[in-house]
């Protein structure tokens, strides 16, 4: 059972406590961290923008209202203020959003653990699959299963509604079955 | 029937029995699931689909070690111990005044209304808190009481050091070396005689519960047996059934946490918890199911406001808790 619920430490914080400030940094910085990396590719930007995300979130704890999902509501933030930071090193050439999750956004085979419970697909086939994924299906497989997130905080921080988030998941995830059943198909054709 | 909405991918994806098949997790469940595929072939696409949902992709996840965290960390705790104390001084000084003024009157009020009523019969004190509210109270000797909600004590003007308890406080009781002059707390069902100590009694649920921090006390049942606690102790009697509960409480005593404004609970039943939260509320509270009672709960969970204790639990144990009125409905959590 988990304590210390995003609940009780907004709660907290919101007071002024820096002990629940100090908690919930440590419980959501390594998760920001490593998607803001995801996103942006350059380890330095990220660790700038999350300092200062994180201080002006204690610096105008009083400015916010009732946050319904935390971890949704720290994601979607810090989302937006690292893509604003992102497009103001590209000053000449202005970049969407869409783009610079494209071109950042991908996935390598080290990342990936050996033992899928999708079978018959080697994490370098796997890997492959998942970078030609559209960049929407990347992130919502990314929060997924790389964060952690269930369909409604996903449907929070992509601002998609659920049944959206679900629609994207399954031909995410279809692609990537059917790829595996292929594979399936092949080997007991080698055999016989 | 409208099959096609029904068996939707969301349909499967929220069947704890559906999720087992997928994990092969339990042999009913994958039994089930075979032959229910074996008739229902039209949904086959939806459920591997649900099924490869399910079984995800396995990341090695790659964050930040703790020392990096750490470290970045203690780069942004001055910045912001700085102006919190900056903002202090400057801006809300007049506000949080403001604050203890009205706080003060409320209090004044409070006390004098309960102590003219109590005055006008016997010239007793008393003091009473309302559903969720906790006070802090010096009594004439110096001893403080710390009052929980739904409380209330009460002892004649002329002799401060014996008074009434209903309902559950901690005591921290001044000793008068020069006198000896003992202190007592008398419930239902005992009393509790001190000479200075640390101690925390609760009468709710038709039984009286003492559980001594500091020093040593004597209680005297209400059918005349005569007991002495040591320091960690815990001894429960109710007069209804003469059940004499007398062991020692191991760890910090969950009893008397709730004094710092928290409930702190370490692996507690949802149902124990609840208890609690009937008594200091004035609530009642239901079950969707018998398990329910039985989910654990470990932490911390600030007392004085219901919704955010409320918010808390149902985080903690994975729950809806609905409320209305004075009725709390617990609820298995239906997204997920």
């Amino acid at each position: 059972m988990e304590l210390n619920s995003d609940e009780t430490l907004w709660y907290f914080l919101k007071k002024g406590e820096t002990s629940a400030f100090t908690i919930l940094f440590k419980k959501y910085y390594p998760q920001l961290h490593a998607y803001g990396i995801k996103m942006s590719n350059a380890p330095e930007i990220t660790e700038d923008c999350l300092q200062n995300f994180f201080i002006q979130l204690f610096e105008e704890r009083e400015k916010y209202g009732k946050i319904k999902n935390l971890k949704a509501y720290l994601f979607v933030s810090f989302k937006r203020r690292l893509i604003k930071q992102l497009q103001k090193k590209q000053e000449n050439i202005p970049i969407s959003e869409t783009q610079l999750i494209k071109t950042n956004f991908t996935f390598s085979a080290e990342e990936l653990s050996v033992h899928q419970e999708i079978q018959f697909l080697c994490t370098k086939t796997l890997n492959q699959l998942l970078n030609q994924l559209s960049p929407r299906q990347k992130e919502v497989v990314y929060l997924k299963y790389y964060s952690g997130m269930n369909t409604a905080d996903i449907s929070e921080v992509l601002d998609m509604n659920y049944q959206s988030v679900l629609n994207v998941l399954q031909k995410a995830m279809n692609k990537l079955r059917l790829a595996s059943e292929n594979e399936q198909i092949k080997s007991i054709l080698k055999k016989s | 029937m409208n099959d096609k909405k029904h068996f939707n991918l969301d349909y499967f994806l929220e069947d704890p029995s559906f999720v087992n098949w997928a994990k092969g997790l339990n042999k009913n469940d994958c039994q089930y699931w075979k032959t229910w595929i074996q008739n229902n072939t039209q949904h086959i696409e939806t459920i591997e689909n649900a099924k490869a949902i399910l079984l995800g992709i396995k990341f090695k996840k790659q964050f930040p070690k703790a020392e990096k965290v750490n470290e970045e960390l203690s780069k942004i705790l001055p910045k912001i111990n700085a102006t919190s104390l900056k903002k202090n001084n400057k801006k809300s000084l007049p506000i949080r005044k403001v604050i203890y003024f009205s706080t003060a009157a409320i209090v004044l009020f409070l006390v004098s209304w309960s102590s003219i009523a109590f005055l006008n019969d016997y010239n007793t004190t008393a003091h009473k808190t309302n559903y969720g509210e906790i006070i802090d109270l010096k009594l004439p000797d110096g001893t403080s009481v710390v009052l929980n909600g739904n409380s209330e004590i009460s002892y004649k003007k002329n002799n401060p050091r014996l008074l009434y308890l209903e309902g559950e406080a901690y005591f921290k009781v001044k000793p008068i070396p020069s006198t000896k002059t003992k202190f007592w707390v008398l419930t239902n069902d005992l009393k509790v005689e001190v000479l200075g100590t640390q101690f925390h009694v609760n009468t709710r649920k038709k039984r009286t519960k003492v559980v001594l921090d500091e020093g040593s006390i004597h209680l005297e049942f209400k059918n005349g047996d005569v007991t002495k606690m040591n320091p960690g102790e815990l001894v429960s009697f109710s007069t209804e059934s003469e059940k004499v509960i007398h062991k020692k409480v191991t760890g910090e005593t969950p009893f008397a946490l709730w004094r710092g404004g928290t409930y702190t609970f370490n692996e507690i039943s949802l149902k124990e918890v609840m208890s609690n939260l009937e008594y200091t509320y004035g609530i009642q509270v239901r079950y969707e199911s018998e398990p329910l009672k039985d989910l654990l709960i470990s932490g911390g969970i600030p007392n004085q406001n219901l919704k955010i204790c409320i918010a808390a639990i149902e985080k903690a144990t994975d729950t809806r808790i609905i409320h209305n009125g004075n009725i709390l409905r617990i609820q298995k959590n239906p997204i997920n």
